[in-house]
């Protein structure tokens, strides 16, 4: 069995620092996004509840590949033309790929956080208020970060679904990690060397963020007796 | 927008039909259906594995089913693409190759969560069963397994919402589902691809939306049923 | 999940170093069986596809059918997609494949490919209003091809500051060219006449006239054949010498037909891998 080339090999693994790279990137939105989303919904003001209901409806519902199509395709296209083409220079797929893989990941993060917000006991809400804490700052150092803390294992479990989803950018032409494996496979016809690379590529990201989580969830985690 | 459903709903539902392979919407559904279809026997089998008291039994399917889940469906889809032809000497169709990806990917994630329903059977009914001399697979069979799969049937519901989702990937290898039926009309139209897509996006929301509702008061009424809330 | 990265290992390597089964010589094998099979893709006009009668038809389709003449078998056809074509051919499971197999260095590494049949121009199409005129004006300008198609490389190397992005098919690489995502689009002379022909009014596309490259094919055969390779080529030479080939190429390309081409090239080998 022949080996791939040097030059092979590296196309491969610029495939996966554009998967890392689309992975952070989407992840900072999407948590950015859920945060808000969180906040808004908590604030009680019912068009705004609805307005984030829908959101997160919608991004539940609607196939991830249906988002990075939708942005790709047609999003630009009521865009200003100054925009449009500043962004198709400045490399609209990775950037319009990220928006949607993050938005959509958002919808789930926002759930996730929710549910660890309605496991914090309403007193403590009360306690900050007596306290002298306004709204936003109650949320920000009292309810949150509890909140975010049960929230890590789903959260650690959403981020590897993610890092997996990114691969879908491929079909706008981001050229990551499965997007390269597909190049070279066409270009040297070495299927299942290529292909068993790429996935055991996909398995050490995957364990990693598997690992990482664990180690986050033993470092912060209540039940360990130690404070946040 | 009007004007596009007018000239394509037709397309958009069952693709080509009869002029051509059925698409569209239908082949969605079909496609989901097949897929969970097909993975929840191997879901079970698996789950059964991952419980069994035999480690080695434990270890296969724990590895099997973790590498599934740590890999991206659409490479999973690749995988599938070329090694079927292989396996089976026979061109397989990208329906088959999809239904095959799905069922794999689906079955990793399915065991889990009829494998969380067998783990949440109070140890002492398999006790009991036991020592009425019932032997392990009998208590699996006609005690556990029942109440499990009875238990979880939510999370197997919420799965195939899921499942139809990612029928969506099949439009990377050319399977003619409901978002490679919206391709070809954007590429007939072309010069309205916010509302092609926006189109799609609202099928998909309608369809996944409105079964995520029914299954929801069906879950509910089963709860009720059972005295659970 | 880490104790379980060898079992993932052992479970991938097998299927990476599948097998290429020991036979003796495939041309006496094929000549015992009296059978030549094979591989082609039954979905590519012209080349194999079925025609109204649900009759396997198409240049490929003729050529395997004057080489199994040659050799004095019958020949039997089988389908594969795209991605298989390769693993089928390696697997054993197809004796030769006539199916769109574009020669390059790296690919000749996995397979033998026999004298070249056909030879595919790689041509740029642009939009009409546009004021790109050669390929030279593309220098630092966005290039959509197909995923797959062989010649990505090619353009990198041709264009070496271009961005060329590769699309899932030709109508999405053609959809981006017509909303200015890409400035050109890359693909083999046949595709693009049909895309002229079908842009929308109001925004017509033009072929850039020159050829970036031109993409030889070959007949795939397994590596290690070197008799039966010889008889293939021998049956291709015969076939060039007799005018029989050049009849088969008017018969799919020539005047009659809709692509109305000129044969540019004629059968000989290509280089060695």
């Amino acid at each position: 069995m022949t080996f791939l080339s040097p030059d092979q090999i590296e196309q491969l693994l610029w495939g996966l620092r554009t998967t890392v790279f689309l992975f952070a990137a989407s992840w900072v939105l999407s948590f950015t996004v859920a945060l808000i989303l969180v906040t808004v919904r908590a604030a009680n003001i019912a068009p705004l509840r609805w307005a984030v209901d829908i959101f997160v409806a919608y991004h539940r519902n609607v196939p991830l590949l249906v988002h990075v199509l939708f942005w790709y395709f047609a999003v630009p296209e009521v865009l200003p033309e100054p925009i449009r083409f500043w962004l198709y220079d400045h490399g609209a797929e990775f950037s319009l790929a990220a928006i949607a893989l993050g938005l959509g990941s958002s919808a789930y993060v926002s759930e996730d956080i929710r549910s660890g917000l309605r496991a914090i006991p309403h007193t403590q809400f009360e306690a900050a208020t007596a306290l002298g804490c306004g709204y936003i700052q109650s949320m920000r150092y009292i309810i949150v970060p509890q909140a975010l803390r049960i929230s890590l294992p789903p959260l650690i479990g959403r981020a590897l679904l993610l890092f997996k989803n990114t691969s879908v950018a491929m079909a706008i032409g981001v050229a990551e990690l499965t997007y390269q494996t597909r190049e070279i496979e066409n270009e040297t016809f070495q299927t299942f060397t290529v292909f068993g690379i790429a996935t055991v590529l996909y398995l050490m990201g995957t364990f990693l963020i598997t690992a990482f989580g664990s180690w986050l969830n033993a470092r912060v985690s209540v039940s360990n007796g130690r404070r946040a | 927008m009007i004007d596009l459903i007018r000239e394509y709903w037709l397309t958009f539902l069952i693709g080509q039909y009869p002029n051509g392979p059925l698409g569209g919407l239908a082949m969605t559904i079909i496609l989901a259906f097949c897929g969970l279809l097909a993975s929840f026997p191997i879901a079970v089998l698996f789950a059964l594995a991952r419980v069994s008291p035999w480690k080695a039994l434990r270890i296969v399917s724990g590895t099997v089913v973790n590498f599934v889940r740590g890999i991206p469906l659409l490479m999973l889809i690749f995988w599938c693409y070329f090694a079927i032809p292989l396996a089976t000497g026979y061109a397989v169709s990208g329906f088959w190759t999809l239904v095959c990806a799905l069922t794999i990917y689906e079955a990793a994630y399915l065991s889990e969560v009829v494998r969380s329903g067998i783990q949440a059977i109070p140890k002492g009914q398999l006790e009991a069963s036991r020592s009425l001399g019932g032997s392990y697979a009998l208590t699996m069979r006609s005690v556990v397994l029942p109440q499990a799969l009875f238990n979880v049937l939510p999370g197997m519901a919420s799965q195939f919402v899921s499942t139809i989702k990612e029928t969506s990937l099949g439009y990377v290898i050319s399977v003619n589902e409901l978002t490679f039926a919206a391709n070809q009309v954007n590429n007939l139209v072309l010069t309205q691809p916010l509302q092609v897509f926006t189109i799609l996006a609202c099928i998909y929301f309608v369809l996944c939306f409105s079964l995520t509702q029914v299954l929801g008061r069906i879950e509910a009424a089963i709860r009720r049923r059972r005295g659970l809330i | 999940m880490m104790k379980n990265k060898w079992n993932i290992l052992a479970f991938a390597l097998p299927l990476a170093l599948a097998a290429v089964p020991a036979k003796a010589d495939l041309l006496d094998d094929v000549k015992s069986r009296g059978q030549l099979v094979c591989g082609t893709l039954g979905t590519s006009q012209p080349f194999s596809f079925q025609d109204d009668s649900r009759q396997l038809v198409g240049y490929d389709v003729d050529i395997c059918k004057l080489v199994a003449d040659k050799i004095g078998v019958k020949v039997e056809y089988k389908l594969l997609s795209v991605a298989a074509r390769i693993p089928e051919l390696n697997g054993g499971r197809v004796d030769i494949v006539a199916a769109n197999l574009g020669w390059s260095p790296d690919r000749a590494g996995q397979i033998d490919f026999s004298h070249k049949y056909y030879v595919t121009p790689q041509k740029l199409l642009v939009l009409d209003s546009s004021d790109i005129q050669t390929i030279e004006d593309l220098k630092g300008k966005r290039i959509g091809a197909t995923k797959g198609s062989s010649s990505e490389r090619e353009i990198k190397n041709r264009l070496p500051d271009s961005r060329v992005i590769g699309y899932a098919d030709s109508p999405a690489t053609f959809l981006s060219l017509q909303q200015r995502k890409v400035d050109a689009q890359f693909a083999s002379e046949l595709v693009l006449v049909r895309l002229v022909n079908e842009s929308p009014e109001g925004r017509p596309t033009r072929i850039l006239e020159k050829a970036v490259m031109e993409e030889p094919w070959g007949l795939g055969v397994r590596k290690g054949e070197g008799a039966f390779l010889a008889a293939v080529n021998e049956a291709l030479d015969e076939a060039e010498k007799s005018g029989e080939a050049e009849k088969l190429f008017n018969k799919w390309f020539g005047p009659d037909t809709a692509y109305k081409l000129k044969r540019s090239f004629v059968i000989e080998p290509l280089p060695a891998s």
